[in-house]
């Protein structure tokens, strides 16, 4: 037995090694860090269960000062405005489309900016009020203050006028999610703006450079042109990484021919404000990656989209021996979102190897909740995922894609089935008749199991959840070609 | 100066009063009209009423409290009805902090952790 000073501060006592001092009862069952889509979703149905739960939540503004409210990344800066901005971008088309068919308007339309932000704005404002409600009704605390480990059970809580308070729990779940990343070049976080930023940026971007290639990137790209502004995106090298290439680069056709214009195999490397204003005049310097050529161009406005980083490098994870991979951040977890400390949790964007998808952090939030506190034994099933990306053109996706398909079964053994087709809707106005296009990938060797579905077209999301569904029960062509379609839809295809 | 209140019947007396205390923080309180007796139409209206004005004393410095009678139940149940249409009202009773998404509406207002936390937080 190692006998150590008794220190006044009590807190201290249980940082030292040996032999701690473990208080009889905690202060709360749960403790949540996070206050988003995975967060929430553990702490609501950990109430359900009687259970006494507290979620910490805190946004630190981003270097151009923008905050929001409670319910994380996807409510306030991500899929939630990001579809309706992309809605905005759709109905403008339509508006044009709308002539064809008989319509008569004499005025150019014209955006507003403002008018869109404003409306988006006040949708969030009302979802983080709907979350606090929610909160308080199920006698969840909720308190808005930055969380960081600094015992195996206590967590330090700082709020925004810096008052610290320390909080026990018998559990934790980490759900910290993720910041955009910056370049790490002169001028990026003086002049530079994010995906945190641009959702409620006061006043209308202007003429956009967005750099990156990620969704974020062709997404925001995507939609900044639909309203009419002139915009550029500068690629290092591939899109979409991680998606199916074929389907990425018809995706980046598409945005092509539609007026995004496009810097391929260049990284900026200098940022320099011209003239102040909102928006100001930026001139934006970049180098090739293949050579030594420089080019330069100046834009009222440059959107960051290169990547996103998580928030765990500074909640004290090293006070509590939780491992995390040093380069990227990412919390490794066993199937059950154990992270290697027993009582501690972690779901979500942070996780490592896992999809960063709302979907799958609330459904991993509340099946690890009903394991820990009802006696469940369902885990999350992270395999055909469906997803979308809301780029111009939509793409929707579930499975395998065509290269992941081909290196785990081996070329001859899958079968890729695919058809470009013309949406009715498109064809009185006019609209491109051979871009919309869908593939199926099937395992020969499994019935013809279908284990990729990939298609992009308008309305790709809602055309692609039932796909989900009918993989997850194990899809094969045969089922798929007696399957009737409906008429006229791009889904009968 | 701490809170005051002010009672007002149907839209355009709301309309008129809301915009007399602009730049100060705004609380409204709808309800059914009363009749001769005192008595609200509106059954959760009289279940609320009490507990909201319980919380009023939690209102912050110079906020103004508004007490608004919507009408009778014929004009309320009208879908085209000016406060349904205009300030986007779906229930009676609602209880909300004017210019913000912040509302609580019919059995939200029964709870007095709720209407606390209007009324105090941001």
């Amino acid at each position: 037995v190692q006998a150590h000073k008794e220190e006044d501060n009590p807190q201290k006592t249980m940082e030292v090694n040996g032999l701690t001092a473990v208080p009889d009862s905690y202060d709360y069952d749960l403790i949540v860090i996070g206050g988003g889509s995975g967060g929430l979703a553990a702490a609501k149905e950990a109430a359900k269960y009687g259970k006494k739960v507290m979620v910490l939540d805190f946004v630190t503004p981003t270097p151009q000062g923008s905050s929001w409210g409670l319910g994380g990344t996807c409510v306030n800066v991500g899929c939630i405005p990001k579809k309706l901005m992309h809605q905005a971008a759709l109905l403008g088309q339509a508006l044009q489309d709308s002539r064809k068919f008989g319509w008569q308007f004499t005025e150019e339309v014209k955006h507003n900016w403002m008018t869109m932000t404003e409306s988006v704005q006040n949708y969030i404002g009302s979802l983080n009020w709907g979350y606090r409600v929610a909160l308080r009704d199920t006698k969840v605390t909720y308190e808005n203050a930055y969380g960081e480990f600094v015992g195996p059970h206590t967590i330090k809580a700082t709020n925004k006028k810096g008052i610290e308070k320390l909080y026990t729990a018998e559990r934790f779940i980490i759900a910290t999610g993720e910041r955009p990343r910056y370049l790490g070049i002169p001028g990026d976080r003086e002049y530079c703006i994010s995906s945190d930023d641009l959702f409620s940026l006061p006043y209308c971007p202007g003429k956009t450079l967005v750099v990156g290639a990620s969704y974020v990137a062709l997404e925001c790209a995507g939609f900044l042109a639909g309203l009419g502004l002139d915009v550029t995106v500068m690629v290092r090298s591939i899109l979409l990484r991680g998606f199916d290439q074929d389907m990425a680069n018809k995706i980046g056709e598409y945005m092509k021919e539609h007026g995004v214009n496009f810097i391929r195999e260049f990284v900026p490397i200098k940022v320099e404000q011209v003239e102040e204003g909102t928006p100001g005049i930026l001139k934006v310097t970049a180098k090739s990656t293949t050579g030594d050529q420089i080019i330069e161009g100046e834009y009222n406005t440059v959107l960051l989209a290169i990547g996103r980083d998580p928030c765990t490098r500074k909640i004290g994870l090293d006070k509590v021996g939780v491992n995390i991979n040093e380069k990227t951040g990412k919390i490794p977890v066993n199937d059950e979102e154990q992270t290697n400390v027993p009582h501690i949790y972690a779901i979500g964007d942070i996780l490592q190897g896992k999809l960063e998808l709302t979907p799958v952090a609330i459904q991993a939030g509340r099946l690890l909740v009903r394991r820990l506190y009802a006696g469940a034994t369902t885990k999350c099933d992270y395999v055909n995922v469906p997803t979308t990306v809301f780029t111009p053109l939509e793409y929707g996706a579930c499975g395998y894609s065509e290269e992941t398909a081909v290196e785990k079964f081996g070329e001859e053994n899958i079968e890729v089935y695919h058809s470009h087709f013309w949406p009715l809707e498109w064809t009185v106005p006019s609209r491109d008749n051979n871009k919309c296009y869908a593939k199926i990938i099937c395992n020969i060797q499994d019935n013809e199991r279908v284990i990729g579905f990939h298609v992009l077209g308008p309305n790709a999301g809602e055309v692609t959840q039932g796909f989900a569904a009918a993989i997850k029960c194990g899809l094969t062509k045969e089922q798929l070609d007696n399957t009737i379609g409906i008429h006229p839809v791009c889904a009968e295809v | 100066m701490g809170w005051e209140e002010m009672q007002v019947r149907g839209y355009p007396e709301f309309v008129r009063a809301a915009q007399s205390y602009h730049g100060r923080p705004i609380f409204a309180l709808f309800c059914g009209d009363k009749d001769a007796d005192g008595r609200s139409w509106c059954p959760d209206c009289v279940t609320a009423e009490p507990v909201v004005r319980k919380e009023l004393h939690n209102l912050p410095d110079e906020s103004v409290f508004i007490y608004c009678l919507v009408g009778d139940r014929a004009y309320w149940k009208d879908p085209n009805n000016e406060f349904r249409r205009n300030l986007k009202l779906t229930g009676v009773p609602t209880l909300l902090k004017y210019g913000t998404p912040q509302k609580l509406v019919e059995e939200e207002c029964f709870k007095a952790e709720l209407v606390r936390m209007l009324f105090t937080e941001d």
